[in-house]
Parts: C-alpha cells; sequence; structure tokens
C-alpha cells in the first residue's frame, strides 16, 4: 500500500522546506534561545491557512535541533483537566529516543469548540507557563478573542500562504522522485486550484499520477477545485465587539422574567395585533427573527453576553417599527406551539421509528427518507394498498403504525 | 408476498454497472486495483450515484468480506460528534479483515456538519488513518471546511444525462414488466432532471396507478409536494397571513418537515416555470433571495417557526409592492 505522499514528501529539515524564511529565522532564534536555558517566551503561536506548512516546519525544526516532537491534540480532550493531565504527564515521562530534549507542539489549538472545553484555553496557560520544555501551538486563526490571553504569552509566529511558484516548485520535485512525467501547465492548475495550500496540492497531485508515468491536462477533469469558506469569524466578531451595557442592565433588572417563554407569546400574537399593518409586520417579524438568531447563537456558544442584544430586539425591535397600526384591543392566546407539544412529540416518534426503518434500508438519513422516499410510499399505499402493503412488508414497517402518519 | 423498493432493488453492486459517471468509476477502479484508497470526497447534487458509488467501491475492495470492513455514518442522524468520535473509534481499533490493510468509513451527508463537528472530524481523519480511510459524502464542497477538502481526493458527480436516467428506466420497466409511454418517461424526466433516485421513486409510484404516462407521473408529482406549499404562499402573497401560519404549522407537525424542507420546496416552487402562482419575474428572483437567508438562518440553529414566519410576513410585503392577490 502506498503513503501519502503529503508525509513521504514531508522536509526532513529547514532547508528542504519550502519559502517561510521569516518563520523559519524567528523559530530557529527561539530555539536557540531555549538553548541557551534562557527563552525568550515559553511557547510559540504558530499561524498560518491550512496547507502553509505549520505542522511541517515544526517537525522539519526539530529534527535540525534534535528535538523529540511530543504532539499533543488539544480537540481530542473534552475537559479541560483531563488535557491538563495527559500534557503535564507527557512532558514528565522521559525520552525513549535518545534525542537531546523534547518540544511539545499542541495542534490546531483552534480546533477546541467552545462549549465543550470550557476552560481548556486556561489549562492551556498553565501548562505553557510551568513547561520547561518549549510549546508550540498552531492554529489557522490566532485572532480570535478567546486567544487573547494565550497570544500574550506567546511569540506570534506567521506561516504565510504559499504563492502558486513555491506550490509548483515542490509538486515537480515530486513528480521527479515518483519519475512521473507531467507538463507544467498541468502543475500550474494544481497549484493554481490549491490557492496555496501545500497539502491540498499534494493530495490532488497523488489522487490524478500515483501508479502513472505521465499525466495530461485532462487527467485534470475529474479533480474539482475546493471551494472557498465563508469566514463566520468575521461575523462573530463584529457582535462580540458591539458593547451597549445600559440596555443589558435595563433587560437583566427584570431577574423574575421567563424571556424565552415571553418569546413565544409575541411570536403567537404579533399577527392579531398588527394584522392590519403587513408593513409593520415584516418589520417586526424581522426583528423578531433576529433575536431568534442571537437566542440560538447564545445556545450553541453559551456566550451569554448576547442576551442583552436578543431581548432588546424582541422587546423594542418589535415594538418599534414604521407603520405600526393605532391601538386597538385584540384577544390574545396561549402560545400554540407549547399547547401542541406533546401531540408533536408523540407524532415524530412514530415518524421517527418509520423513517429510521426506511433510512437503513435505502442508505439515506431520516429527513431525506421523509422528503426523498416517504412521499412515493404514502402515494402507493393510496392508490393501491395491495402494492403497498408488499413495500411496506419489505421494508419492515408495520401497517397500522404507516397508516397513523397521515 | 413482499416488494423491493426499486432505488434499492436496482442500486448497481459494483463500479462497472454504475450509470455514467465514467471518469470517477475509472479512477475508483485504479484505487482498488491498487488497494490503494485515499481519504475522498464525493460531492454532488442527489441522485447522481454518490452512496452508490462508494457502495460499489467497498464492495469491490473488499469482495465478500466488505460489510465487516465498511462503517456506514449518516452525519445528519448520528448525535453530534462524540458520537461519531466513538463508534469511528471502537470501528477502528481492530484491524481490517483480509488483504487491504485499513477499514472504510462512509460517511453519508458530511456537509450536514456543523463546522465544529467538522473540526472535529478532521481530527478523527488524521488520528485513524493508519487504520481507516473515510469516504465523505456530501451535496455541496463548499460546506465542508478546508482543512478536510485538503486532505480529501475530492470528486464531483454530475447530474446524470437525459439518454442515461431514460435509458435506466426502460431497463427497470422491461425488467418488472410496467408499460411506459414516451411521453411518460419524458415527463419523468422533466420533473427529476439529473437526479437518477427521483426518476426511480417516482416511476414506481406511477406504475402503482397503472400504465405510466405523463398524466400518472404529474399526479404522482403533484402529490410528492404536499399542497400546503403552494396553498401557504398563496395565502401569504395575498396578505392573509394568519392563515398562512396555519398551513407551516401544518407543514412542521403533520407532515414533520423540517424548516430546511419547507424552505426548499418553497424555493422549487417559486423557480418551477410550470408554477401556478401568479407572480411577476422580479418577485420570484426577491422571493429566491429572501428564502436563501432564511435557509442559512436556519441552518445555523435558528427556530423554524420563527423564522418561516418572518419569510412568509416578507412575502406578504411583496404580494403587497406587487399587488398580487
Amino acid at each position: 500500500m502506498s503513503i501519502p505522499w503529503v508525509e513521504k514528501y514531508r522536509p526532513k529539515t529547514l532547508k528542504d522546506l519550502i519559502d517561510q524564511e521569516e518563520a523559519k529565522k524567528k523559530l530557529i532564534s527561539w530555539l536557540e534561545s531555549w538553548s541557551r536555558g534562557k527563552p525568550t517566551k515559553k511557547a510559540v503561536l504558530l499561524y498560518g491557512p491550512p496547507g502553509s506548512g505549520k505542522t511541517a516546519i515544526v517537525h522539519a525544526a526539530a529534527n535540525d535541533f534534535d528535538l523529540e516532537v511530543i504532539e499533543v491534540n488539544a480537540s481530542d480532550f473534552r475537559t479541560a483537566t483531563a488535557l491538563e493531565r495527559t500534557i503535564a504527564r507527557t512532558i514528565r515521562e522521559r525520552s525513549l529516543f535518545g534525542k537531546r530534549g523534547r518540544l511539545a507542539l499542541l495542534d490546531e489549538v483552534d480546533g477546541l469548540s467552545l462549549h465543550q472545553d470550557v476552560g481548556a484555553i486556561d489549562a492551556i496557560i498553565r501548562i505553557v507557563e510551568n513547561s520547561r520544555i518549549p510549546i508550540i501551538m498552531t492554529a489557522n486563526n490566532p485572532w480570535d478573542p478567546r486567544f487573547r490571553d494565550l497570544r500574550n504569552i506567546s511569540l506570534l509566529i506567521e506561516m504565510k500562504k504559499l504563492n502558486q511558484r513555491d506550490v509548483i516548485t515542490v509538486l515537480k520535485r515530486i513528480c521527479l522522485k515518483e519519475r512521473i512525467k507531467v507538463d507544467t501547465n498541468v502543475l500550474r492548475i494544481i497549484a493554481r486550484r490549491s490557492r496555496g495550500d501545500l497539502r491540498a496540492a499534494i493530495n490532488d497531485l497523488q489522487a490524478i499520477g500515483e501508479g502513472r508515468r505521465s499525466i495530461r491536462v485532462e487527467d485534470l477533469d475529474v479533480l474539482i477545485p475546493r471551494a472557498a469558506q465563508i469566514n463566520m469569524f468575521e461575523i462573530v466578531r463584529t457582535v462580540l465587539t458591539a458593547k451597549t451595557p445600559e440596555q443589558a442592565k435595563s433587560v437583566l433588572a427584570l431577574p423574575s422574567l421567563d424571556y424565552q417563554m415571553l418569546f413565544h407569546w409575541i411570536n403567537e400574537n404579533l399577527p392579531y395585533q398588527y394584522s392590519e399593518s403587513i408593513e409593520a409586520l415584516a418589520a417586526a417579524y424581522d426583528a423578531l427573527s433576529k433575536a431568534d438568531m442571537y437566542f440560538g447563537r447564545i445556545n450553541r456558544t453559551q456566550n451569554w453576553s448576547l442576551l442583552p442584544y436578543a431581548l432588546e430586539l424582541m422587546t423594542a425591535g418589535v415594538a418599534v417599527v414604521p407603520g405600526k397600526p393605532r391601538f386597538r384591543f385584540v384577544k390574545y392566546s396561549f402560545p400554540q406551539k407549547l399547547k401542541m407539544l406533546s401531540r408533536m412529540r408523540e407524532l415524530r416518534m412514530v415518524r421517527d421509528s418509520i423513517l429510521s426503518i426506511i433510512a437503513r434500508k435505502c442508505h439515506v438519513s431520516r429527513a431525506v427518507a421523509n422528503t426523498e422516499i416517504l412521499p412515493y410510499i404514502k402515494i402507493i399505499y393510496k392508490e393501491n394498498p395491495e402494492y403497498g402493503r408488499k413495500i411496506l412488508k419489505w421494508l419492515g414497517i408495520d401497517e397500522k403504525r404507516f397508516k397513523s402518519l397521515s | 408476498m413482499s416488494e423491493a423498493l426499486w432505488v434499492e432493488k436496482y442500486r448497481p453492486k459494483v463500479l462497472e454497472e454504475m450509470v455514467n459517471q465514467e471518469e470517477i468509476v475509472s479512477r475508483l477502479k485504479q484505487f482498488v486495483k491498487a488497494k490503494a484508497v485515499p481519504h475522498l470526497l464525493f460531492a454532488g447534487p442527489p441522485g447522481t450515484g454518490k452512496t452508490t458509488a462508494a457502495l460499489a467501491l467497498a464492495r469491490e475492495l473488499y469482495g465478500e468480506r466488505w460489510r465487516e470492513n465498511v462503517l456506514e455514518l449518516n452525519a445528519s442522524d448520528e448525535r453530534g460528534i462524540q458520537t461519531i468520535r466513538l463508534r469511528v473509534k471502537d470501528y477502528a481499533r481492530t484491524m481490517a479483515l483480509g488483504d487491504v490493510p485499513y477499514k472504510l468509513i462512509i460517511l453519508d451527508e458530511a456537509d450536514n456538519m456543523t463546522s465544529d463537528a467538522q473540526q472535529a472530524l478532521r481530527r478523527i481523519m488524521e488520528l485513524y488513518s493508519r487504520t481507516a480511510r473515510f469516504c465523505l459524502i456530501a451535496n455541496y464542497v463548499s460546506k465542508i471546511i478546508e482543512p478536510i477538502q485538503s486532505r480529501c481526493a475530492i470528486f464531483r458527480f454530475q447530474p446524470l444525462e437525459k439518454d442515461d436516467i431514460i435509458e435506466r428506466l426502460k431497463f427497470i420497466a422491461e425488467k418488472e414488466g410496467v408499460s411506459v409511454t414516451e411521453d411518460g418517461l419524458e415527463a419523468i424526466w422533466e420533473v427529476s432532471r439529473g437526479d437518477l433516485r427521483k426518476a426511480i421513486n417516482t416511476l414506481q409510484a406511477a406504475s402503482a396507478l397503472g400504465t405510466v404516462d405523463s398524466r400518472a407521473v404529474y399526479r404522482v408529482v403533484g402529490r410528492v409536494t404536499p399542497e400546503e406549499i403552494r396553498e401557504m404562499l398563496l395565502l401569504a402573497l395575498r396578505g392573509e397571513f394568519i392563515k398562512a401560519r396555519e398551513c407551516l404549522r401544518d407543514l412542521l407537525i403533520s407532515y414533520g418537515l423540517s424548516g430546511v424542507d419547507i424552505i426548499r420546496m418553497i424555493h422549487s416552487e417559486i423557480m418551477n416555470p410550470r408554477t401556478k402562482l401568479e407572480i411577476p419575474d422580479e418577485a420570484r428572483v426577491e422571493l429566491a433571495d429572501i428564502a436563501g437567508e432564511i435557509n442559512f438562518r436556519m441552518v445555523e440553529g435558528a427556530d423554524e417557526e420563527i423564522q418561516l414566519s418572518a419569510f412568509l410576513a416578507k412575502i406578504a410585503l411583496l404580494g403587497r409592492k406587487y399587488r398580487i392577490g
């Protein structure tokens, strides 16, 4: 079996690592400061886009300095204490390989997911402060506000996005060693598509080139460009840097307010109160739907500082709208959503059990089973019950349960 | 007596049998031949053979022992990344059986994972890369985070050609002894486009009504999308918001549709050139834009009823702007 070329051709020494001269210089002088016993900083935060060589530079430097790399991935640990214990232990243990010293690599610290790793950042900071060996952390994006304290205690080293020429150079070297004849045009296309991600480029090259003697431009057709991501980071930052403490206080001053209940009530009754003005209704729903998005965000990230914004939107945002109809008396009702809860749950259980059966049998998710397969079975059953029953039998679905669905 | 769903009965078992996707098939065969499979990412619209290719690859790679060497997961159904992590861990811990030194983990609908979950997934991929290969399946590559894309060979599945679809339908109809008319086939193509799963399901459902002609096909299709979708749109356009919301609640509760399902159906209704909704083209484009925004919010975890209500209110506003109803 072949090994991934990304590993096979990983640079053994810093000299082999393409470009990134600035980063190399900084890293070397930092490691030298450790050799002299007077480290400038305890840790390095190495950051850059995917495939810029973060992991590669660490291994290459470790080789040059005769250090053993202890790799710990922060995102493998669910709690801060587990992380701390493991790192502390591995750092204490002695080298097995007779190397001169050791270096800890904390890969992908931005892979920590917020709610699962509460305290993980603090744990890492404690580890760094108490460490007697050099620690290198890697991240795609170090500018997350969560990393502020981590940035303060670390030397920041940037790995630049590689340019096309560098990527081509590396690809050429690999082709030479793999004895693949290849046109520079092919490599240029792969390099362009990789957008500076060398790992992506090498993987693409292996996917089309492995086991071949030559690659033509047409061979590239099976591979497709990797698509760009939407940077959620910007959006979150915009949210997090905005501050209106007065309003926050005024809302939080009502400690007995069940705002979730209030939210359902507003949703239920808003259309009755605003029914005379579509314009006002749309504006109010716009505010309410935005408040809802904040609630969703709070739920996911446990970032309760967002709460005042959500509360403000669902109250003031709903109330102060253009074209608001004049006051009139409207009878309000109890939120239907809360009333229907138990019936909904019952229905959902039956539906889910049926969908799970279809999902397993047809290699799809329950959601896809619900929209792409179940409707057809329903039609068949309704139009041709005998045939429908045979299909239910094949699936192993009880007919009575199935009937209760519609 | 039982009757299978044709989508399963006629799912190709080996790569050779796959409908079109020739270049992909030939690359996959080479992987099988060399017994060297990289991490894979199959991307493309529904019903183009992604899951079929993954399963066929598994069969050919492992032969009779494929079931023991393949773990099939659906990201939409597994409860969070922790479950996936545990299942993969348990699974990849044991050695592969047979002459291929790694197991295959097929993760379907991978683009439904949050980016947090995908971050964790990339770690899992790396941790178990010696004992397992991943085959991720997604509709959109853009919803897969870059570090994962970077670790995979990506294959794009194209929507199938008309000839491919029709030939396959004819083959199935003949095997099943179903009579199909030319305009029936044409109609199935019209409604399914390059989605073979939809085409075959439509064929089977229409066959339950008798001869598969265009009338039978459109009868089936008209009922796959609940009538309430159109009704809801119409009511909203006329400014009857409260009634429109009742339809919405029916769709969410009685039909058990997710918010994303509903918005997708709305979108295809709006963009359907045969739509019975009488709305000017500018309004259709504007609606599609809002639908996209609402879809995005729901994917991000927002409440479905609230977001769709906000959408209905915006439709009502558009209805007034264009004086509809």
